[in-house]
Parts: structure tokens; C-alpha cells; sequence
């Protein structure tokens, strides 16, 4: 796909270069070198290889806050992701955070021979070898030593995940070999890779026999729902695990005493993926407002009007995306709640890693309880087992 | 062919296609569907590019249209048909009804001061007030009032008696308390006593209880009355009898004296049997005096009897005939339930058993009662409650109640007693058993010693029938010195045989026209559908005197009955702060000794501020004032629309533009954020005529703004609002910025615009001037964001200057928001035309470069903004235009 062809798939040709989106741009606001409106403009005006080599290019955080409000429809964040592979193509790359071991770990899932041990942390949860249900856990094993320090744990997420299915009668399959799901990888150029671990999943799925897949990871959701489509063949209902509590919040018996019952008010942050790229706003909201003695408050900025967590895809994490989670932070810190709630593990991280690290940024200290909505539902449905 | 043509729209277009027409000799009919003609260009404060006053070029044209032999206005007229070919159309008119005779009608606008509600006034842009009787602007033409209103409110529907509370609770809330009572007695004659026991169905309904709690209509139908009696009332004027046929009522309950109270006001002579000593019923033997004390009785019913009705005390009726020998035409029995049921079981004739209505009339009648120092009070209704709070007062030291019905009031089970009489029944010290049956009476020496009770499952079964079910149990036994019965009442067994009964011993009637078995006599109240509240009563007596003036005068009883109020549909709660209801203030416990009344009524502020809180659904509340002081008799509150038949030879649509919905746009804050309008809230404010007087204030503060930001390209020019340009908005956004400085000489104003659409002649120059003159600066780009200074309310606009590709943060104190425009046509008005409209609405065009002004049907022509986005010219132009094709269509060729 050349230049030409992007420019006529996102229907940049469209652009008033009206500067609507760079003024709705969480990183603009910070990062006055970012401008969406001029990335478009360069395209439009034949400087491709200037918009090629741009360091910028990779500063786009895809949370689609632009192209949800764009008077001329265009869509930004794909533009940026094709040209990224163009750029990729021509030995460009973002900015890669955590000394690219989260790349390499993509990148070695992508092997065909490669054996994982990826199922250690099941203990306390039920699962079953066939099941119409598969639980897509994605990188949540391989995350949680690398987030270990700043106290995440993204295989707490998916345990609680299937604690709250095992509580819908759902005793869920789990891959041994699952594959990572090729987000981070699509977004930052590498299309090859990406395509090889779409092939992986999409044959390991057919194989299982799985008719519904659910997920707790949005990027892994907004991945094989509009990205996979377009790579490989999958037949199955796609489910966020939001949607599905949501739908069967009757069936769900919550406890009176919850194992968190300091926090009494929450504020729920949208993740970009699950809001603006999906549209799901409503059943998380459902599933906070029936849970006993917890009362939901809105943020400022909520819904589609939602602000990013700041970094996107391991990349570019700068101090322009510190200063976007501090912003979003003290959003939180407004409302008066406990506790910010998210349904995205990588969310959760940066709001973390931004309260551990303090900077040098003029960012008051700022200390907030954030946690993922499952644990949160896991709470107030109690462990059976420490019942 | 006929050589009229049709005008659909009253704005600048529509008056100079007509004005065209008219001119050249052919009769013009312009039909406007608001009162006034003037359009989107009466509001606004000036024109570009001269400047000049829009309404000081407008009403010379108003004026001339208004006064032209050639021309019809039908105003306040919609097109409802056009059937027909080019040259021979038939076009049916609705003339909505006004209800201002405006052949009569001088403008005089006595009628709107007198007028108690008040609402956003549309031609402000909802930043002014108008009245419910109002003429849209001071210039409109015709210069007549239009009273706006919308079928009825639902508290009106709800009122089994059809009490217009909307109307009174609108004079109480500007004071006018006597007129207020008047409302009330021009329905029924209780306001004293409805003021106290109704039980309120108004309430249940009241539209602001879904924004959050329900208008205190009884108590402020209770303070209107008080205020009478504190005030004192003028003896009411007897009516004059003017009907045929004198009408025997047989008792004074509330259904009887509603029945005598109307049959009175039709012309009829009334005379009114009472059994007892004094005349009432229920209200003055059955409702105690703490709840309803004697004087409110006795006001109520000596104004029924200075209007003329005849009450015979201490006459009971036994035979009919001898009644009907009297002379009398016709009967209305409205007996009541005078025997209370018995409760059959064991021991019941002890002694110490006593049955409430008997309790109740003794103690009302002040008769000393011992009942000794524990009482049991059998039954979960109303009766029971009074009888139970009696008790307390006569001294009794532990007062119990025993009923089957579950205490928890949002069972199906519940007690059918009022929430909040049982609420205040326990405060005085009642003890409550629910869900207890009475199993038998213990005695000693023949006397009651206690009450034996067993456990009720459940009262009443899936049909909602009364049908009690126990469960084998534990044995309650209550100490009872007294028992006294109170599990409902029936009719009198013995009176008036040759009437058809029902086992329960009620009587059977026709259930609209309330006629029983035997001619000329009706029946209503509790004597017919059992123990009921009052409301019922008097709503069956007024029920029963329609049908008796309408048997009198031989006309068919049944016919369009029973009339069913419509209900308005919408009602507006924008702008509505949420105010909490107004409680009853009540007598202090420690007082609650003797007989005096509970509830202690509302003071005067607090009624007026409570009055304040309705929504005035239906808009006008029907109170009559402006009947009143209109000195022309130009009020026509019976008014009904009417339909006009046209035939025209051509039509002309000039229904103008309206203003597109932007509340979706929240990126743009408006609604939420208070310093942002819009260009036309803007137009109001600058306008001498408008809410401001002309003061260009803004909402947070009252501050006039130094510092004004326009934003262009509000909802236009955008793929998710509208697609098109809505091409005057470059320009009167600079114009605005120029009235401002204008205003305020200094006042510093940014136009953030995409790009600068000054095509018109000597437009350019329009914008030299007002960035060299006014100091306008124009910004290119298009904001996404606005945010508030908390300190201060000023708006915050995120933007990039495109130009530049800074990106910035922008503070202001107002911002000025060019909403997109819409064609002002609907769908159905399309459809009744038979035309085609365009993607965006627009009426389209046959051939849009050799044919613009026509439609796809032949014969019916379109100008202004409704045919595409333009301005003033262009508009008067096209209008032009399309009277000389309209002319061309009807002369030509013949």
C-alpha cells in the first residue's frame, strides 16, 4: 500500500486542514512539535518522505479522540498506522519503552516452534479443556514480572476474569499456546510479524472448536474484531468480558461484605480501544451502578469525550505522555471516588507507573487507587474457595 | 386556471413574493403557521453589510402586506392538503384556534398582565419571558393575542372531578388568592374541605414529580379557603332560577351537595333532605374534628346554601312517591353508607363493642365517651385511623390497631389508609398490628376483656378480590377495655325496597348516566359504589346532575359521555431548577390533646413560592383572568380550529430556515457551559427590543464582556452534522463582532473561522472594515475543545492557527457559536405538497441551473432558505423571482 492508496482508505483527501483534531490531540496539547492536522497536510501536499522520517509519527496514541469529532470523517489514527509501516518499511521506529523486551517477547511468540509455559497462574480458577467459551488471557503472563515494581498484576486480571465467568457457569477453555494477539506490533509498522501471529491464533482457535471468544484486554478485542478480518478467516462471537457481565448482571450474586469495602465511590476511565474504537461506554457503567454500595461518579471528561492514558503500544512514553496521565489522574482525584477503575491492564499500568515515577515534570504527587473492573466484581462476588 | 396564488411562509421572502404578486394584480393568500408574521428576520437586531436596523426595514413590508386589498394573512394558519393540478389547486387551511376573537381583539395587552403563567419566550431565543395570552413581539402583525394552549394538565385529568388545579395553583402563585378560590367553585363547592381530606390523585400525577417531587395542590387548595375565612367571604349572589323542573337531592353528604351545587348553577330550584340535625354527612359525623373541623364544613356548605339551595334538616325521606307528589321532577339519592359490617365472630354483642361510624358520629357530636384505658381498633382503612386517633384523644392510654393488611406500604397488601395519616397516627402513639385477623373476643362479666387474632397470610388473591387467608400460628391477644369495629360500611337495609340493590345492599345504576330502576331517580356516592373517599362522592354528584338537567330538558343522557380530558403530550422542563416541595406544617405533638387540627396550613410566602413550583403544563391554565378585564369580549376559551378551502393557481414555499440542534456538538460545551450562546441568542441581546433591553450582558456575571470569541462552523460544513455551508454565518458573525464594539467601543473580538466566505457585494471590504475599525481578528482554525476558568467562568478554546500551526489556549469571556441552519420544512409538510426534498432537506430543484426556483411539481415554486442557504438579498431576490414564475404559470399562455 502506497502513500496515494492510504490517503484514499482513511479519506484524508477529505481534510479542510481545519486544525479540529490537533485541538482535540491529548498529545498536542503538550507536545506543541505534534500536529495531526500538519501530518495529514504533508501527505496531501506530496511530502511523503518528510511525513516518513518525522520522529512524530510514532507520537499518535491512536485513541481516536480526532477522528471521533473530525468534520471531514477522516480516519487518523488508521492513516498513521499505515504510514507507519511505509516508515517501518524505510528503517523508521518509534521510541521503544522498557528496553524492548516486550517487543522481543511479540516477537518470539511469532515463531512457530516456540513451546510457552503460559498457564502456571490458573491455580483457584475452573477451566476446562472444551468449552464453546475460550478466554483470551493475551500478555498478561508476560507482563507480570515486568510490572512487578509498580505493583500490577495483570495476571491477577485474568485469575478474576475467570472467577467472575466460573460465577456466570462458564467454565471457560484457555490456550496453552496462545499467541500474542499482534497489536503493539500492528501499530508500530510491523505488519509481517503481525500477520504471522494473527495466523497462529486464528488456526489454534478453529482447532479448539470455540464458538465464543471473551476477552478482558480491549487492545486484544478492538485486534480480532476489526483487525484480524482483514488478515485472517475467524468465525466466532466476539465478547468483551463487559459486555458479557453486563448481560448477565441478574444472574450475578453480589456479596454484602466486599473483601474492598473502603472504596465506596469509583470513577470509571474508558480505555481508547473499549470507548472510541469500539463504542462500549454503557455496560461497564451498568455492572459499577449494580454492584452493592458502590456508587459511580463521571470524570470531567467521560465517555467518547474521554482522555488517553497516555502511551500507546510501548511506544513514545515521554514526558508529554506523563503529563497526560497526571492530567487524567487529577481528573480522578476530582470526583471525590476511591478509586479509579479501568477495563484495560496496559491503562492501569501507565496510571501506575505515573504516580511510581515521580519525574521531574512539575506533577504534584498524586496517589489513587486504580484497579481493573473484574477485580473489582471479583471483590464483590467474594472467593468461593476462602468462603 | 385560477389566479390567486398561495404563500406558505411569512418571513422577508414569503412578504415579497406576496407584495410581487399583489402588485401585479393577482390575489395572494400568505399563510404563516405562528401569530406573526416577520420570520427569522424580525429577530434579528441588524442586517449586514449596512448595518441598518432589520425590524426598521422589515415593518414598513410587514405593514404593507398587512394592509394590501390583494392580500389574506392567515396567520397562525397551517397548510393541512393541496389536492389538484398547476392552475386548479385546492389547498385545505387549519386556522388554529386562538381563542382571541381577532375580529374584536385592539391589542391592548390588559389581558397579558393579568396573566398568571409565564414561559420562555421563543422569539428571544428563550432568554425572555411572554405570557400564556401573548403577541410574540411588540411590531407583530396582526397586532392580536394568541393564547397558548395545550389540551389539559394532567393534574385537571386526574381529578376524578376534573378541578382545574393548574389554574388556581397559577393565581395563587401571583397572589391572587380570592381568584384562585373561584377557579376551584367554579367546578365544585369543597375547596375548604377537598383542601383537607382529598386524596389527591392531582398529586400522583403531577408532571413535576418526574423532576422531582409533586406540587402541594391540597394544600394549596386548603390555603385558599383558609384565606377566605381569615379575610371573610361576601355572601355569595343566589342564582336565578331559570330551568323548568324543581330537584330533590336525599342527603347532604359531599355527592348530594355536589349534585344540588351544580344543579343550582344550571337554573334549577334544589331542595336537599338531611336525616340529621345538620347538613354534611360523612364530612361533618364521619371525618373528625382534628382533621376537619367543623367551621370548614359549615363555610362550604352555607356557600352552597346562599346560592339558593333549600336544605330540610332533620327530614328523612322514606318513600319516594311521596317526593315525586311534591312536585319535585326528579331525584337524586346520594344516602351514603350509614351501617357499618359486623365482624362475626364469637362474643361480638359484648359489651364494650362498638362500631365506628356510631363511635364517630357520637364523638362529633360531642357526646362524652369513656372507653376505658386500652382500646383495640379493628380495620386498616382511613375510618379506622380516625377512629384509632379519636381514641387517643378521648383519653385512652394504649390505643391498638388489628388489621389483615401488611404495614409495609409498598406491598400489594398494604393498608389502605393514607401514608401519611398513619405516619402521624403512630407519632400520637398508636400501636399497629398488621397482618392480624381478628379470631374472637374474650369477655368477663359479659364485658369485652380482650381480642383474640390470628395471623393473615395474605388479603386479597390474583384477581385483586378480597379473599383473607390464615395461617394456623401463634395466638396474639390483645387487652381491650373497648373494641371498636371498624371493617367497612354498607348502605341502609331498610329505605326505598322498590330500588334494584346488589347483595352488598349498594344501589344498582347505569354507570355513566348514574339512573336507576326507577324513573327520574339517581343515585351516586357510597350509597351506590360502597365506602369510597370524597372526591368520588362529589364526582358522582356532578356526574348525576348532568344527567338530571339533561333528563329534564328530554335530551339523551348517554351521548359524548363520559368526556374524557386529553392530556398535553410534552411539557417543557427546560430551565427548571429543582426546588424541594413545601411540607405541612403540623400541630406539635404535645398538643395533640383535644380536637384541634392537625395540620396547620401554609402562610402566604409559602403558598406563593409552592405555587411557584408548577409547570404549568398545559401553558394557558384556563383561570379566566384575561376574560375578565378584556374590555372587547374578544376571549373565546371554546374556540375551536377551523378549516379553510382555498383554490389558487400557484403555490409559493417561503417557509425560511430554522436553527439546527447542536447540543450533540458537546465539544462545544453549550448548554453546560454558561458564557456560551449562540449567534442568534447574541442578536437578542444586542437587540434594543430584547430580553436585555439591549445590554449585551452575559449569563454567569451580568459582565459585559470585553473579550468575545466566535466560533464559525458550528454543525456546518461537517460530515456528522450538516455536510453544507450555511453560507451568512462568515458574515454575521462580523457583524456581531462589529455591534459589540459598537456597544462598547474597545471590545476586542476573535473570529476562529475555516475559511472566510464574504462573496457578496462589498462583503470583502464588509471585513477590511471590521478588522481596521472594530478590532476584529480573524483566526483560522477550528477549535475542539472548550474549557472553563473556574475562577472567573471564561470560556477556555483549545486551538491550532492553521496558518502558524501553533497550537493554543485561548481564554475569553464569551463565545459566540455559529449554529448551523436547517430548512424550516418538515416531512409531512413536503409530503402534503407533494414535493421532493434534497439530501440536506432543501427543496429540490427540477433543474438546478435553468429552473432554480421551481419544485418537482408544477405549479409550486420555492424561495429563500428553504430552497438553499442564503441571505437577506439573495432571499428578496429569489422571491422575486419566484412570484414572476408563479405569475408566469397562472397568466401565461392563457
Amino acid at each position: 500500500m502506497n502513500l496515494e492508496d492510504i490517503i484514499k482508505e482513511t479519506k484524508t483527501y477529505y481534510c479542510l486542514e481545519c486544525g479540529k483534531c490537533t485541538s482535540l490531540c491529548p498529545v498536542s496539547r503538550y507536545n506543541s512539535n505534534f500536529s495531526p492536522r500538519f501530518m495529514l497536510e504533508r501527505a496531501l501536499m506530496g511530502f511523503g518522505d518528510e511525513l516518513i522520517h518525522d520522529r512524530e509519527l510514532f507520537s499518535c496514541l491512536a485513541c481516536y479522540a480526532c477522528s471521533n469529532l473530525c468534520p471531514s470523517d477522516v480516519d487518523y489514527p488508521v492513516f498513521t498506522q499505515k504510514v507507519r509501516n511505509l516508515a517501518s518499511g524505510e528503517g523508521e521506529h518509534g521510541d521503544c519503552a522498557h528496553s524492548g523486551i516486550l517487543f522481543s517477547l511479540m516477537r518470539l511468540m511469532s515463531r512457530s516452534d516456540i513451546r510457552q509455559k503460559r498457564l502456571d497462574w490458573l491455580d483457584g480458577c475452573h477451566t476446562s479443556e472444551k468449552s464453546e467459551v475460550l478466554y483470551f488471557a493475551g500478555c498478561a503472563p508476560y507482563f507480570e514480572p515486568v510490572f512487578e515494581d509498580i505493583e500490577v498484576s495483570p495476571v491477577n486480571i485474568a485469575r478474576n476474569s475467570i472467577k467472575v465467568l466460573n460465577a456466570l457457569g462458564i467454565e471457560p477453555m484457555v490456550l496453552p499456546n496462545e499467541r500474542c494477539c499482534g497489536h503493539d506490533l500492528l501499530w508500530t509498522g510491523d505488519v509481517e510479524t503481525f500477520k504471522k501471529l494473527a495466523q497462529f491464533n486464528a488456526q489454534m482457535i478453529k482447532e479448539s472448536g470455540a464458538k465464543k471468544i471473551v476477552f478482558s484486554c480491549p487492545e486484544g478485542y478492538r485486534t480480532f474484531k476489526i483487525d484480524y478480518p482483514q488478515y485472517v478467516e475467524l468465525d466466532c462471537e466476539l465478547m468483551h468480558i463487559t459486555e458479557l457481565l453486563a448481560q448477565n448482571l441478574s444472574s450475578l450474586s453480589f456479596r454484602a461484605k466486599r473483601s474492598n469495602p473502603e472504596v465506596k465511590r469509583v470513577t470509571y476511565h474508558d480505555p481508547c480501544r473499549l470507548g472510541r474504537h469500539l463504542g462500549i461506554y454503557e455496560p461497564p457503567r451498568e455492572i459499577i451502578r449494580a454492584i452493592p454500595e458502590i456508587k459511580l461518579t463521571e470524570m470531567e471528561h467521560s465517555g467518547d469525550e474521554s482522555i488517553c492514558c497516555g502511551t500507546s503500544a510501548w511506544t513514545n512514553c515521554s514526558s508529554y505522555s506523563k503529563q497526560i496521565r497526571v492530567e487524567r489522574l487529577h481528573e480522578a482525584k476530582a470526583t471525590g471516588a476511591e478509586a479509579l477503575v479501568t477495563a484495560c491492564p496496559k491503562c492501569q499500568i501507565h496510571f501506575k507507573c505515573a504516580m511510581v515515577d515521580k519525574g521531574t515534570e512539575k506533577c504534584t504527587n498524586i496517589e489513587m487507587k486504580v484497579m481493573d473492573i473484574v477485580t473489582l466484581v471479583a471483590d464483590a462476588l467474594g472467593d468461593k474457595s476462602s468462603e | 386556471m385560477n389566479n390567486s396564488v398561495l404563500v406558505i411562509g411569512g418571513g422577508i421572502a414569503g412578504i415579497q413574493a406576496s407584495l410581487d404578486l399583489a402588485n401585479m394584480g393577482f390575489k395572494v393568500y400568505l399563510v404563516e403557521k405562528s401569530p406573526s408574521i416577520g420570520g427569522r428576520m424580525a429577530q434579528l437586531d441588524k442586517t449586514f453589510p449596512t448595518n441598518d436596523c432589520a425590524m426598521c426595514i422589515l415593518a414598513p413590508k410587514m405593514i404593507e402586506a398587512n394592509s394590501h386589498p390583494n392580500i389574506e394573512l392567515l396567520t397562525y394558519s397551517e397548510v393541512e392538503k393541496v389536492s389538484g393540478e398547476a392552475g386548479k389547486v385546492k389547498v385545505k387551511v387549519k386556522k388554529k384556534a386562538s381563542f382571541v376573537d381577532w375580529s374584536k381583539c385592539t391589542g391592548c395587552s390588559e389581558c397579558a398582565k393579568v396573566c398568571p403563567v409565564e414561559l420562555n419566550s421563543e422569539f428571544d431565543e428563550n432568554l425572555g419571558k411572554r405570557k400564556a395570552i401573548y403577541i410574540p413581539f411588540p411590531q407583530a402583525i396582526p397586532n392580536k393575542y394568541t393564547i397558548d394552549k395545550r389540551s389539559y394538565p394532567p393534574c385537571r385529568v386526574a381529578c376524578p372531578a376534573g378541578v382545574n388545579a393548574q389554574g388556581y395553583v397559577a393565581l395563587i402563585s401571583q397572589g391572587k388568592f380570592k381568584e384562585a378560590l373561584e377557579v376551584i367553585r367554579r367546578t365544585m363547592p369543597f375547596a375548604g374541605v377537598c383542601g383537607r381530606v382529598c386524596t389527591h390523585p392531582c398529586e400522583q400525577d403531577c408532571e413535576r414529580g418526574q423532576f422531582d417531587e409533586p406540587v402541594a395542590i391540597r394544600n394549596l387548595k386548603r390555603f385558599v379557603a383558609d384565606y377566605e375565612l381569615r379575610v371573610g367571604r361576601e355572601k355569595a349572589v343566589p342564582v336565578e332560577r331559570t330551568k323548568e323542573g324543581k330537584v330533590a337531592i336525599i342527603g347532604s353528604g359531599p355527592a348530594g351537595l355536589a349534585c344540588a351545587y351544580d344543579l343550582i348553577k344550571e337554573g334549577y330550584a334544589v331542595t336537599v333532605f338531611e336525616a340529621l340535625p345538620q347538613a354534611g354527612g360523612l364530612l361533618r359525623y364521619g371525618i373528625p374534628e382534628y382533621r376537619l373541623p367543623k367551621e370548614i364544613v359549615d363555610n362550604d356548605v352555607s356557600y352552597i346554601q346562599e346560592l339558593g339551595v333549600e336544605i330540610k334538616i332533620n327530614t328523612p325521606v322514606k318513600d319516594l312517591g311521596e317526593i315525586f307528589n311534591q312536585g319535585y321532577k326528579a331525584i337524586f339519592l346520594g344516602a351514603g353508607c350509614q351501617e357499618s359490617m359486623k365482624l362475626d365472630i364469637p362474643n361480638e354483642e359484648a359489651k364494650g363493642v362498638v362500631y365506628a361510624l356510631d363511635f364517630l358520629k357520637r364523638a362529633n357530636s360531642g357526646v362524652k365517651i369513656d372507653l376505658g384505658n386500652q382500646v383495640a381498633v379493628i380495620g386498616g382503612g382511613s375510618v379506622a385511623i380516625d377512629c384509632a386517633r379519636v381514641a387517643l384523644r378521648l383519653g385512652s392510654k394504649r390505643v391498638h390497631l388489628v388489621c389483615l393488611e401488611s404495614r409495609d406500604l409498598t406491598s400489594k397488601d398494604r393498608m389502605l389508609a393514607q401514608d401519611l395519616e398513619i405516619k402521624e397516627a403512630e407519632e400520637e402513639g398508636l400501636i399497629i398490628h398488621p397482618s392480624l385477623g381478628p379470631k374472637r373476643i374474650l369477655t368477663e362479666n359479659g364485658k369485652v376483656a380482650s381480642l383474640e387474632t390470628r395471623v393473615c397470610t395474605s388479603v386479597r388473591d390474583e384477581q385483586g378480590k378480597f379473599a383473607p387467608r390464615f395461617a394456623e400460628g401463634p395466638v396474639t391477644t390483645i387487652e381491650a377495655d373497648t373494641i371498636i369495629v371498624a371493617t367497612g360500611q354498607k348502605p341502609s337495609t331498610v329505605v326505598f325496597k322498590e330500588i334494584e340493590k346488589s347483595p352488598m345492599q349498594t344501589i344498582k345504576v347505569d354507570p355513566i348516566t348514574l339512573y336507576t330502576n326507577i324513573d327520574g331517580v339517581f343515585a351516586g356516592g357510597d350509597v351506590v359504589s360502597g365506602p369510597a373517599d370524597v372526591i368520588a362522592a362529589i364526582t358522582a354528584g356532578k356526574e348525576a346532575a348532568i344527567s338530571i338537567d339533561r333528563y329534564l330538558r328530554g335530551i339523551n343522557m348517554k351521548e359524548g359521555r363520559p368526556e374524557t380530558l386529553k392530556r398535553v403530550k410534552e411539557v417543557s422542563k427546560a430551565g427548571v431548577r429543582p426546588k424541594a416541595r413545601h411540607s405541612m406544617p403540623t400541630l406539635e405533638l404535645g398538643k395533640r390533646k383535644g380536637f384541634d387540627e392537625v395540620d396547620l396550613g401554609f402562610d402566604e410566602k409559602t403558598a406563593v413560592e409552592e405555587a411557584q413550583r408548577c409547570l404549568n403544563c398545559a401553558v394557558c391554565s384556563e383561570c379566566r383572568e384575561c376574560e375578565k378585564v378584556c374590555e372587547a369580549n374578544a376571549i373565546d376559551y371554546e374556540m375551536q380550529d377551523e378549516y379553510v378551502e382555498l383554490n389558487v393557481g400557484a403555490i409559493i414555499l417561503a417557509s425560511g430556515l430554522g436553527l439546527y440542534d447542536i447540543s450533540p456538538l458537546t465539544e462545544y460545551g453549550y448548554g453546560k457551559i454558561k458564557n456560551v450562546i449562540t449567534a442568534m441568542e447574541f442578536e437578542r441581546l444586542t437587540a434594543a427590543s430584547g430580553p436585555t433591553m439591549g445590554e449585551l450582558k452575559r449569563s454567569s456575571d451580568g459582565r459585559i464582556p470585553e473579550n468575545i470569541a466566535f466560533i464559525q462552523c458550528v454543525g456546518s460544513r461537517d460530515f456528522r452534522n450538516k455536510i453544507y455551508c450555511s453560507s451568512v454565518c462568515c458574515m454575521h458573525a462580523t457583524k456581531e463582532a462589529m455591534l459589540a464594539f459598537e456597544h462598547h467601543p474597545g471590545t476586542k473580538s476573535t473570529i476562529f473561522y475555516m475559511d472566510m466566505r464574504a462573496v457578496g457585494k462589498r462583503f470583502q471590504e464588509y471585513i477590511a472594515r471590521a478588522k481596521k475599525e472594530y478590532n476584529v481578528t480573524y483566526i483560522r482554525g477550528r477549535p475542539g475543545r472548550i474549557e472553563v476558568n473556574h475562577e472567573n467562568d471564561n470560556p477556555i478554546i483549545w486551538h491550532e492557527e492553521t496558518t502558524s500551526g501553533e497550537i493554543k489556549s485561548f481564554e475569553t469571556e464569551l463565545v459566540v457559536l455559529a449554529q448551523a441552519m436547517v430548512p424550516q420544512i418538515t416531512k409531512d409538510l413536503a409530503k402534503i405538497l407533494g414535493i421532493e426534498l434534497d439530501e440536506d432537506g432543501f427543496v429540490k430543484a427540477p433543474d438546478k441551473l435553468l429552473q432554480p426556483l421551481d419544485t418537482t411539481r408544477q405549479g409550486i415554486f420555492a424561495c429563500g432558505y428553504v430552497h438553499s442557504p442564503r441571505d437577506i438579498p439573495d432571499s428578496v431576490t429569489q422571491a422575486s423571482g419566484a412570484a414572476g414564475r408563479a405569475a408566469e404559470a397562472i397568466a401565461g399562455g392563457k
